[in-house]
C-alpha cells in the first residue's frame, strides 16, 4: 500500500461504490420511496428539553467543541439548524461557544439561515456565538464560566472532543441542564455516558440531523451509508472466513480482502492480463 | 431590486459550488492517482503551495475570532450588562498578552538583526574568497558580489569595505560590552560571557589588521588564509555575541512579562483545569456506577474488573484478574471502538461526497419541484 497520501485501486473502487449508493438512494427518494428511521431517544429528549427551557425561560447551549471544518462539523450543523429553528420559534436564547474562528464563520452563517427559515431572521443575535479560545483548556474554562453564568436548561455537546469532554459535561451537570452529547471520539463516549442524560454514539451523530429534519437528501445519505456499512460488514465476514480457512488448511492459497484492497496499481497491472 | 438580489445570491451560490467542486476534485484526484502519475505531471511540486494556501485562508479566520471577542465583551462593558466585570478582566488580559507578545517579538527581531549584522562579516570574507576563485578559474560558479552597476568591484575596494565593516562591528561590540558591564545586577555568568565576547572581538580586530595592507589585484594563498582566518573568527564572534544578546534579552521587561503571563500563568491555569478531571472522574463514576439497570450493573462489573486487574492487589484476590482485564480491553472494548470508528468513517465519507458535489437539501428539493 502506498500509504495514506495515495489511494490504491481497491480504495478508489470503494469511494466510487459509495457515490453510486448515494445517487441510487437519492433517485429512490426522488421517486417517492419512504425510508424508516429508527427512534433516537437522545434527539427526542433534546426536543422536549427545548420545551422545558421555554417553560423555565432558560437558554439553550450548543457547542461543537474542538470540531474543525469538515464532515463532522456539517453533521453537527444539521442538528444545530433544526434546534435553532425551534429555539427561534420559542423565542429562546441560544448560546453557542466557539473554539475555532474558522468554524465560527460557518456556524454563524448556518445559524442565520436557520433563523431566517424559521421566519425570525431579525431575532438572530450574532453575539449568541461566543468565541472563547483556541486553546483546549482555556476553552473548557470559558465554557464552564459561561455555563455557570447563563445556567442553560439544555446543553448539547456535539462533535469532536478530547480530554476536556468531562469538564464540559460536568459543568452542565452542576447547573442542572439536560444534556445530550454526541461524539465520534470513542474514547470520550464513556465520559459522556457517565455524565450526560443521553449520548449519541459515533454515526448516530450523522443520523441525528436526518432524524430531526427528515429532509430527503439527508435521509438518502443515511440510507446510503447504512447500505455501504452492510457491504463493509460483508467484507469483514469474508476476511474472517478467509483467515479461518487459511488457519485450518495452510496449504490453500486464498485471496484475502486485505490483499485486494491494499494492492497498488502495479500489482493490479500484473493481475490483469 | 429583489430580482437583482436573488440573481446575486444565485451567482454567489453557483460560484461557491464551482469552487467547492474544483477544490474537492483536486484533492480527490491527488488522493486516487498513483504516485508515478503525480510526479510525472508535476503535481507533487504544486501540492505544497496549494496546501499552504488553505492554511493561509484558515489563518485569516483568526481575525474573526478577535473581532468577536472585542464586540461581545466590549458591548457588555459599554452597556454594563450582567457580568461586565468578567469582560473587563478578559479584555485587559487580552490586551496584556497582545502587547507583551508583540513587544517580545519585536525584541527578538532586534536581537536576531543585530546578531545577523555580526554574522554577515564572516560571510563577506568567505564571499571575497569564492569570487576570487571563480574569477581566476579555480572554481566553477557565478560571481555574486556585483555592484549595482553589474560589475565586480576591484578586490582592494572589497577588502577595504570588509575592513571598514569589521572595524565598525568591533567598535560597536566594545561599546556594548562596556555598557553591559556597568549595568547593575550583572551576574558572574554574564561577566564570563562578556569576557568571552571581548576576547572574540579582539581576535577579529587582530585578523582585520592583517588585511588592512592587502591591495594586490588577486589573492595569494597567504591572503586567502588571512580571509579564512577572519571568517572563522567572525563566526566565533557572532556565536559569542548571540549568546550574550539572548541572555540579555531574557531579562528584558517584555520577556519577563511574557514568562509571567504565558509560562507562569497560562500554562499553570491550563494544568489546573486538567487537574479538575481527577475530581470530575470520581463524581461522574459515582453517578454512573449506581446500579439502576442491567446496563449499569454490567458497566460496574466491567469497571471493577478493569480497576482491580490494573493494581497489584487484584492479583492476590484472583490470579487471573489481570488476564481478564486484558481480554476485556482487547476484545469487547476494541470491537466496540472499531464499530464506532467504522460507522463514523462511513458516515463521514458519505457527507464528504455530498459536500464535494454540493448535493444540498434546497437544490435537491428545487430540482424535484
Amino acid at each position: 500500500m502506498n500509504g495514506f497520501e495515495h489511494a490504491t485501486p481497491g480504495v478508489l473502487f470503494l469511494v466510487i461504490l459509495a457515490m453510486v449508493l448515494l445517487f441510487r438512494e437519492l433517485h429512490r427518494i426522488q421517486s417517492g420511496y419512504q425510508h424508516f428511521i429508527r427512534r433516537i431517544p437522545g434527539i427526542d429528549a433534546l426536543e422536549s428539553a427545548v420545551g422545558r427551557c421555554a417553560e423555565q425561560g432558560r437558554p439553550v447551549m450548543f457547542t461543537t467543541a474542538l470540531t474543525d471544518v469538515g464532515p463532522v462539523l456539517f453533521a453537527c450543523l444539521g442538528v444545530l439548524q433544526a434546534l435553532a429553528k425551534k429555539v427561534a420559534r420559542y423565542k429562546l436564547k441560544l448560546v453557542v461557544p466557539q473554539y475555532s474562528p474558522e468554524t465560527m464563520a460557518v456556524v454563524e452563517d448556518s445559524l442565520r439561515a436557520a433563523y431566517h427559515d424559521a421566519g425570525r431572521g431579525s431575532s438572530f443575535d450574532p453575539q449568541s456565538l461566543v468565541f472563547l479560545s483556541s486553546e483546549q483548556f482555556a476553552f473548557a474554562s470559558g465554557y464552564m464560566g459561561l455555563m455557570h453564568r447563563e445556567k442553560p436548561g439544555a446543553a448539547c455537546l456535539f462533535g469532536v472532543f478530547a480530554a476536556e469532554s468531562l469538564v464540559l459535561a460536568e459543568a452542565g451537570q452542576q447547573v442542572g441542564a439536560r444534556q445530550v452529547a454526541a461524539s465520534v471520539s470513542p474514547e470520550q463516549v464513556a465520559f459522556f455516558i457517565c455524565t450526560c442524560d443521553y449520548t449519541l454514539i459515533g454515526e448516530e451523530l450523522f443520523g441525528a440531523s436526518a432524524y430531526m429534519s427528515r429532509e430527503p437528501v439527508q435521509v438518502a445519505t443515511l440510507a446510503a451509508q447504512d447500505r455501504f456499512k452492510v457491504m463493509m460488514c460483508s467484507v469483514i465476514v469474508w476476511g474472517v472466513a478467509c483467515s479461518t480457512i487459511a488457519s485450518l488448511w495452510p496449504s490453500l492459497r486464498i485471496l484475502m480482502p486485505h490483499d485486494v484492497l491494499s494492492a497498488d496499481w502495479l500489482a493490479w497491472r500484473a493481475w490483469i492480463p | 431590486m429583489d430580482t437583482v438580489s436573488i440573481g446575486q445570491v444565485d451567482i454567489r451560490r453557483r460560484v461557491t459550488r464551482i469552487a467547492t467542486f474544483l477544490g474537492g476534485a483536486y484533492f480527490f484526484f491527488y488522493f486516487v492517482s498513483p504516485q508515478s502519475v503525480i510526479e510525472h505531471w508535476g503535481i507533487q511540486e504544486a501540492h505544497e503551495p496549494i496546501s499552504n494556501g488553505f492554511i493561509v485562508i484558515g489563518t485569516m479566520a483568526i481575525g474573526l475570532g478577535i473581532i468577536n471577542i472585542l464586540s461581545t465583551h466590549g458591548s457588555k462593558v459599554i452597556f454594563k450588562r450582567k457580568g461586565w466585570q468578567y469582560s473587563v478582566a478578559l479584555l485587559l488580559g487580552f490586551l496584556a498578552i497582545v502587547v507583551t507578545t508583540a513587544s517580545q517579538w519585536l525584541e527578538s527581531l532586534r536581537v536576531s538583526e543585530r546578531v545577523q549584522s555580526v554574522q554577515v562579516l564572516g560571510d563577506f570574507a568567505q564571499r571575497i574568497i569564492e569570487d576570487d576563485q571563480i574569477v581566476s578559474g579555480r572554481r566553477e560558479g557565478v560571481v555574486k558580489s556585483m555592484s549595482p552597476a553589474g560589475a565586480l568591484p576591484p578586490l582592494s575596494a572589497r577588502i577595504s569595505a570588509l575592513v571598514h565593516y569589521s572595524e565598525l562591528q568591533v567598535r560597536q561590540i566594545h561599546a556594548d560590552v562596556a555598557r553591559w558591564r556597568i549595568t547593575p545586577n550583572t551576574s558572574q555568568a554574564q561577566h564570563e560571557l562578556l569576557n568571552e565576547l571581548e576576547q572574540a572581538s579582539r581576535e577579529v580586530e587582530g585578523a582585520t589588521v592583517t588585511l588592512r595592507h592587502l591591495s594586490s589585484a588577486s589573492l595569494g594563498s597567504a591572503d586567502e588564509g588571512a580571509l579564512q582566518d577572519l571568517s572563522r573568527k567572525a563566526g566565533k564572534l557572532a556565536s559569542a555575541f548571540s549568546l550574550v544578546m539572548r541572555k540579555n534579552a531574557s531579562s528584558t521587561l517584555s520577556q519577563r512579562m511574557y514568562d509571567l503571563l504565558y509560562n507562569g500563568l497560562f500554562n499553570h491555569l491550563g494544568s489546573a483545569m486538567f487537574a479538575l478531571l481527577g475530581v470530575y472522574i470520581a463524581a461522574a463514576a459515582y453517578r454512573a456506577f449506581r446500579i439502576r439497570s442491567v446496563e449499569s450493573a454490567l458497566m460496574m462489573i466491567a469497571a471493577l474488573i478493569v480497576m482491580l486487574g490494573q493494581i497489584s492487589f487484584g492479583k492476590h484476590l484472583y490470579s487471573e484478574l489481570p488476564a481478564i482485564r486484558q481480554w476485556l480491553l482487547e476484545v469487547p472494548n476494541s470491537a466496540a471502538f472499531r464499530a464506532i470508528r467504522l460507522g463514523a468513517g462511513v458516515a463521514g465519507l458519505m457527507l464528504a461526497i455530498r459536500m464535494w458535489l454540493s448535493i444540498e437539501s434546497t437544490s435537491f428539493s428545487s430540482r424535484s419541484k
